[in-house]
């Protein structure tokens, strides 16, 4: 019996023969690049993850603080832009005025004198 | 307060004193006509708002931004409505009429009407007076080839209005000496 379970040990320990290339295998995997296999085991993992979570309210913040302030520069440009328009419709808007106001003046002056040529003892 | 009555009297009455108060700003349509028609189209719209936002951007070194500033401080609206076109006669009289109508009512003066029988122009310039300030000015001037309505609602200053047509190369207009001629 034992003699018999001691020839199946053997049959089944005996030593083989690698094949040809468990030794390219071998040294492939021994001169791996770590930084290939490493981050597969953080993003699996849960340190990698938290230690990135406690950045996520200073980007909110910092997004929040980004996106107020450039509402608040287009806010002021637009003020601008209106406020410029606004002055340029003025200015036109007297510019019409005087120059109808102009051409009043200049009727008018016209038949004074004429009616001066016409009457010259009034 | 005392005199509750008073009070609700005087609530009840406001919509119809503000009704009865003269109206210095005139209904001024589009023209969307004349627009199509028109070579240049000039439609100024300046609410009391559009004052103040323009009266920021005038620059008070300036001597004509601040003389127009100076003008613009009283002022509750300014109203321009002008078309210019490339051939005679493009609009009609009712254009015209259609707000000449809106200065029969009581509280306008008309303080020049000019017409030139040389350049077929007209230029009638009315004024709103309220106890003896001017608180509205009407400029309508037909020409062959132009047509243009101001309508100037607020405290006009006609000292600050000498001094407005000193400015944009205009000469000054002696208002008091050139009551119109008919």
């Amino acid at each position: 019996m034992s003699q018999d379970l001691e020839s199946q040990l053997r049959a089944a320990l005996r030593p083989i023969a690698p094949s040809a290339t468990f030794e390219k295998r071998l040294i492939a995997c021994v001169t791996d690049d770590p930084q290939h296999s490493q981050p597969k085991a953080n993003r699996v993992g849960g340190a990698g993850w938290r230690s990135r979570a406690r950045w996520l309210p200073v980007a909110a913040a910092a997004c929040v603080l980004i996106g107020v302030g450039l509402q608040n520069r287009l806010q002021v440009r637009r003020e601008r832009e209106n406020g410029l328009e606004a002055r340029r419709q003025v200015v036109e808007a007297l510019r019409v005025t005087s120059q109808k106001l102009d051409l009043a003046y200049e009727i008018v002056k016209s038949q004074s004198s004429s009616f001066t040529d016409e009457n010259p003892g009034v | 307060m005392k005199h509750p009555r008073l009070k609700i009297l005087l609530a009840l009455l406001a919509p119809a004193l503000a009704w009865a108060a003269p109206n210095p700003r005139l209904v001024l349509p589009d023209f969307p006509a004349l627009v199509q028609k028109a070579t240049q189209a000039v439609t100024i719209t300046l609410d009391p708002a559009l004052l103040s936002l323009a009266a920021r951007f005038l620059d008070g070194n300036d001597p004509q931004d601040a003389a127009t500033r100076e003008i613009i401080k009283g002022l509750q609206g300014i109203y321009v409505r002008s078309y210019t076109f490339d051939r005679d006669s493009a609009y009609s009289q009712e254009d015209i009429d259609a707000v000449r109508k809106q200065l029969a009512a009581p509280g306008w003066n008309r303080l020049v009407e000019t017409h030139s029988k040389k350049t077929h122009a007209n230029v009638d310039i009315y004024i709103m007076l309220d106890d003896n300030k001017a608180i509205g000015l009407a400029v309508i001037a037909s020409e062959a080839r132009q047509f243009t309505i101001v309508n100037i609602v607020g405290a006009i200053d006609l000292e600050k209005l000498h001094k407005l047509e000193g400015q944009f190369g205009v000469p000054k207009l002696d208002l008091d000496a050139s009551k119109a001629p008919h």
